[in-house]
């Protein structure tokens, strides 16, 4: 009799510790996921600024996203673009901004809610799983936004779309007009040209592949807002990593910034 | 009993004053009894000392006791005491005889229906009683008062009463009478909804006694009733509204009962209630979406139970004016966050509602949206009476309170307080606290009393819960069901951030709380100020509610349009048209007022007022209201309404052949429903009415004395009487008692 309470005693403490713990961690599961830092393609052990374990309003979020072939084409650029970015964004508008960005995939349970402005790099690379293609489109309908950039040309368009209409099989992608708010939430630019990448300071040419001219394109809601901003054949990640450069122009930088806190304003206005 | 002791009943020792008919002086009477008192002492002494056995001190000093107040008995009733009294002179005045007409009085409650107990407690013996006494006038009181030649002229079933002003009119016209005093026989139910205290006071001023004889059962028999429906008669279109009905029954405790919520006929929503203990009021909330604009009735009804007496008093219609025209609110934010554009989002598809917003995007630039034109907001924050009045409510969001001028700062507390408009304050870095909102004028407009400190917004996760405050609050209710609501509450997902808002002031009401860094602080928090409303949301971190929930969950969304409906929705423009009632009953007249603002909300005093009825399709001639000389910009009247229905009311103000604005009432005028309602004897009025007016309450059965009761009055022709004592069978009784307690004492202590 005594082993049989002694038994019961047991899985009672077992019990409550399981449900305990699954409580935690379904709330841990809920709550945004602390910093992280990954290795990058171009940066490894970038330093960390001072303060970036300072709770902000804004993040700049990076999506983690499979490629079709080789390396972790999500980390082009990171962590310096996005620090570039996140410093600007401080110093032109009034948003509390974090000083470090945040990689966020969509496999990680429902973290991606916590970050409603989301970037992804090379999505001309991209292949996301039918599981990642409905948690975009849920995070996006929800309220999120979705900025994508630096892919060029008809091959890698096709390999983006490829993913994108999964996402929004029933959603046209459109060309942006100028006179959409988002060109004109912060500063007005009507008058854009292509931003290259860094091959510039070697090719001296603005384009890559055949993509000789910018899109600027997005999806819209049913309610006549942008849910994700697509910035074809440009490269205004490296517009930013650059901005430091003093080889790579400033106009193109200055316009890769205007962009950026246009379209973070915007998304957090619309 | 009583009188067999006392030899006169309760009444004559009430009405008359004690007197004493010898011709000594009271003094001699009270030197005889200290004399007597003294000498019986003396005796006491005397003989205890010459006895020689010991007698205890105490034994003695009883037996003194009892002698003494056997002398003091005896010389009281040497001085022959008596009552003093007035009466009624025979046959020289009036007693008028009011029988209750209406229609509660066909109920049988107790038998047989009430009105034939009243006529056979008449005809029994009552009526002849009186009449032997007295010269008897028959009435017959209703809606009205009419003279009755014999019992045989009652007219039942009349659809009203009202027992105050039926009475008044008896008195007024027997001015000059000689009224003894009045008999009412009724149920109580008065369709003007009881007699107030000027009514009462007015009617002791005439000094007649009203005695009241009650009929029928004091308690409702078998029966449901929605006893009061509680609902605004005012609503923005498309919002959830609720209605508060007040159910009391008998005989169905327990059991389950249908109730619907109808406009102009169509089912807008239905629940089941479960019926409480017997003869309780229980109240039952029910939600419903108001729908489009125009004026509607709305009736709530509970679906009639097998074996119900009556089933007239099941449903109550309200008439109700569904305001079409969108509520205007200015959204100040002071930089850009997820919390303004989620906010935004929630409220855009409820076309009662338009946010109107400047965001501070950057140190100089300001971004506007839900301007209704280029100029609006275009140089921030308004500085006019007239460009801020045009809201019905502010936000502000992470905003430094020293970004306002003092200008600004006064317009937002006279935009609260004279314009009664509604402001809320959001959490933030640059909010509350730690945006400087100690300075003037906010402590005054602020819900709580904030914390003297800085930093008290915080990134961290906060949990919120319903108050209790909070779970009866319509701002609150994410889910129909209370009880789900509270369940609902508890599943919302975490906030992002939270700030520590102080104390809840007193007279706030705090609904809602939160969990954060292990303390429990306000989450939301409302109060009234002057005309308008003011209410704290301490946080900016409500967007995870949209973030982290399905798509399809509309939580966020329901909670922030029915917090801002609430916000804006009171608001009233430049005239506010009101009527005292929503139903005027089984009357041809309402009473209208109007509350009338220039356009900086300034009482306008020196406006044309008129009232445009209409009812159905046809308009009734317009009616002008004047001015009210105590309250200025108030303005009253009354309009005529010829037929039972609904009636909306357009009140109309202009100054200077310009219009200042217009606001519509909404009524329903009923004639013969009200005797369904309320339907037991209303004792509590008729006791009330009686003991108010020097009369007495009396049951059916138990009126043998009320004639000669009503003689010992001096409301008519009366007489003086003094009517003796000293032959009182208790006197005798008394000093047996005395007497043999004395004698008994003395044989068991032993010194008889």
């Amino acid at each position: 009799m005594a082993k049989l309470v002694s038994d019961t005693m047991h899985l009672r403490r077992v019990l409550f510790a399981a449900v305990a713990s699954s409580a935690l961690l379904a709330s841990l599961y809920a709550y945004q996921k602390p910093f992280r830092v990954y290795p990058g393609v171009e940066y490894t052990n970038f330093p960390l600024p001072p303060d970036y374990q300072e709770r902000t309003e804004w993040v700049f979020a990076r999506l983690i996203y499979p490629a079709v072939v080789g390396y972790p084409r999500w980390t082009m650029d990171y962590p310096r673009s996005d620090r570039h970015l996140s410093q600007a964004l401080r110093r032109l508008t009034r948003i509390s901004v974090r000083s470090v960005e945040q990689p966020v995939s969509l496999d990680d349970g429902d973290d991606v809610y916590n970050w409603p402005w989301l970037y992804g790099v090379e999505v001309g690379y991209w292949n996301l799983t039918d599981d990642q293609c409905r948690k975009m489109r849920d995070f996006l309908l929800r309220g999120g936004f979705f900025m994508c950039d630096d892919f060029h040309g008809t091959r890698e368009w096709e390999i983006f779309t490829n993913s994108m209409r999964r996402v929004f099989p029933d959603r046209p992608i459109v060309e942006i007009p100028n006179d959409d708010p988002i060109f004109h939430v912060i500063y007005d630019l009507d008058s854009r040209y292509q931003v290259p990448g860094a091959q510039f300071l070697e090719t001296g040419r603005t384009y890559e592949h055949d993509g000789f001219e910018p899109r600027w394109r997005g999806i819209y809601d049913d309610k006549g807002r942008i849910m994700v901003a697509i910035c074809h054949n440009m490269d205004l990640g490296d517009s930013w990593e650059h901005a430091d450069n003093p080889k790579y122009p400033e106009k193109y930088s200055a316009l890769g910034f205007r962009i950026a806190a246009n379209y973070v304003v915007y998304a957090m206005t619309h | 009993m009583f009188e067999f002791f006392f030899k006169y009943p309760l009444p004559v020792f009430r009405k008359g004053s004690l007197v004493f008919l010898a011709s000594w002086p009271l003094w001699s009477l009270a030197l005889a009894i200290a004399a007597a008192a003294g000498a019986l002492a003396w005796l006491n002494w005397r003989r205890r000392a010459a006895a020689g056995s010991p007698v205890r001190a105490g034994q003695a000093l009883t037996i003194w006791l009892l002698q003494s107040s056997l002398a003091v008995l005896l010389l009281l009733l040497l001085w022959q005491p008596a009552l003093s009294l007035s009466t009624l002179a025979p046959q020289q005045n009036i007693v008028a005889v009011v029988l209750d007409g209406s229609r509660s009085m066909d109920l049988a409650d107790d038998g047989s229906p009430r009105r034939e107990r009243m006529l056979s407690l008449l005809r029994g013996g009552l009526l002849a009683s009186l009449e032997r006494r007295f010269q008897v006038r028959l009435f017959q009181l209703d809606g009205g008062l009419t003279r009755l030649a014999s019992l045989d002229d009652l007219k039942p079933g009349a659809p009203a009463t009202r027992i105050g002003a039926g009475l008044q009119r008896l008195l007024d016209e027997s001015a000059t009478l000689p009224l003894g005093a009045v008999i009412l026989l009724s149920d109580g139910a008065d369709n003007t909804g009881g007699i107030g205290l000027p009514a009462i006071t007015a009617l002791r001023q005439h000094r007649v006694p009203i005695h009241t004889i009650g009929f029928g059962s004091t308690a409702i028999v078998h029966d449901v009733e929605l006893s009061g429906l509680d609902l605004p008669p005012r609503m923005l279109a498309g919002s959830r509204v609720e209605a508060v009905a007040a159910i009391r029954q008998s005989g169905f405790s327990g059991q389950s009962a249908r109730l619907t919520v109808r406009k102009d006929g169509a089912v807008l929503a239905q629940s089941n209630v479960v019926l409480g203990p017997e003869g309780k009021t229980q109240t039952e909330r029910i939600l419903f979406n108001a729908g489009p604009a125009g004026v509607s009735n709305i009736d709530v009804s509970l679906a009639p139970l097998p074996g119900e007496s009556n089933s007239a008093n099941n449903r109550l219609t309200r008439a109700v004016f569904i305001d079409g025209s969108p509520r205007r609110i200015l959204y100040v934010e002071g930089e850009p966050r997820w919390e303004f554009k989620f906010l935004r989002r929630a409220v855009e598809d409820d076309k009662s509602l338009q946010i109107v917003s400047m965001l501070r995007t950057t140190q100089n630039k300001i971004y506007r949206q839900g301007v209704s034109n280029p100029k609006e907001l275009e140089d921030g924050f308004p500085s006019k009476v007239e460009d801020l009045f045009d809201y019905q409510a502010i936000i502000l969001g992470s905003v430094e309170a020293g970004y306002f001028t003092t200008t600004q700062r006064d317009l937002i507390r006279e935009f609260v307080d004279r314009r009664g408009g509604g402001l809320l304050f959001l959490g933030g870095r640059f909010a509350l606290a730690d945006g400087g909102y100690q300075a003037e004028p906010f402590p005054e407009l602020l819900p709580v009393e904030l914390p003297r400190r800085t930093g008290t917004f915080v990134r961290e996760p906060a949990y919120a819960a319903l108050t209790p405050a909070g779970r009866e609050s319509l701002i609150c209710r994410i889910e129909d069901d209370p009880r789900a609501n509270v369940e609902r509450w508890k599943k919302l997902p975490y906030l992002a951030n939270y700030q520590d808002a102080g104390t809840p002031k007193p007279g706030a009401l705090l609904l809602a709380s939160m969990t954060a860094g292990g303390a429990k602080l306000p989450l939301l928090v409302t109060e009234n100020y002057g005309r308008g409303r003011t209410a704290v949301f301490a946080t900016a971190g409500s967007w995870r509610w949209q973030m982290l929930q399905p798509l399809a969950d509309m939580s966020h969304e329901t909670f922030w349009r029915q917090l801002l409906r609430w916000l804006s929705g009171l608001t009233p423009s430049h005239v506010a048209a009101s009527t005292p009632e929503p139903i005027v009953q089984d009357a041809a007249t309402v009473e209208l007022r109007a509350d009338v603002r220039d356009a900086t909300y300034l009482p306008a005093a020196d406006a044309q007022v008129e009232a445009r009825l209409s009812q159905g399709g046809s308009t009734l001639p317009p009616v002008p209201l004047r001015p009210d000389p105590r309250q200025p910009g108030v303005y009253t009247g009354s309009a005529s309404v010829p037929q039972p229905g609904s009636y909306a009311a357009e009140i109309v103000a202009t100054r200077s052949n310009t219009e200042l604005g217009r606001s519509v009432a909404t009524f329903r005028r009923e004639d013969g429903t009200a005797e369904n309602f309320h339907q037991e004897q209303n004792r509590d009025l008729l006791d009330q009415l009686a003991s108010q007016t020097g009369g007495r309450y009396f049951r059916p059965n138990d009126t043998g004395q009320l004639p000669s009761e009503i003689s010992l009055s001096s409301a008519g022709i009366s007489q003086h009487e003094t009517r003796d004592l000293w032959n009182m069978p208790a006197f005798l009784l008394l000093a047996l008692l005395l007497r043999s307690t004395e004698w008994l004492l003395r044989r068991r202590w032993g010194f008889v």
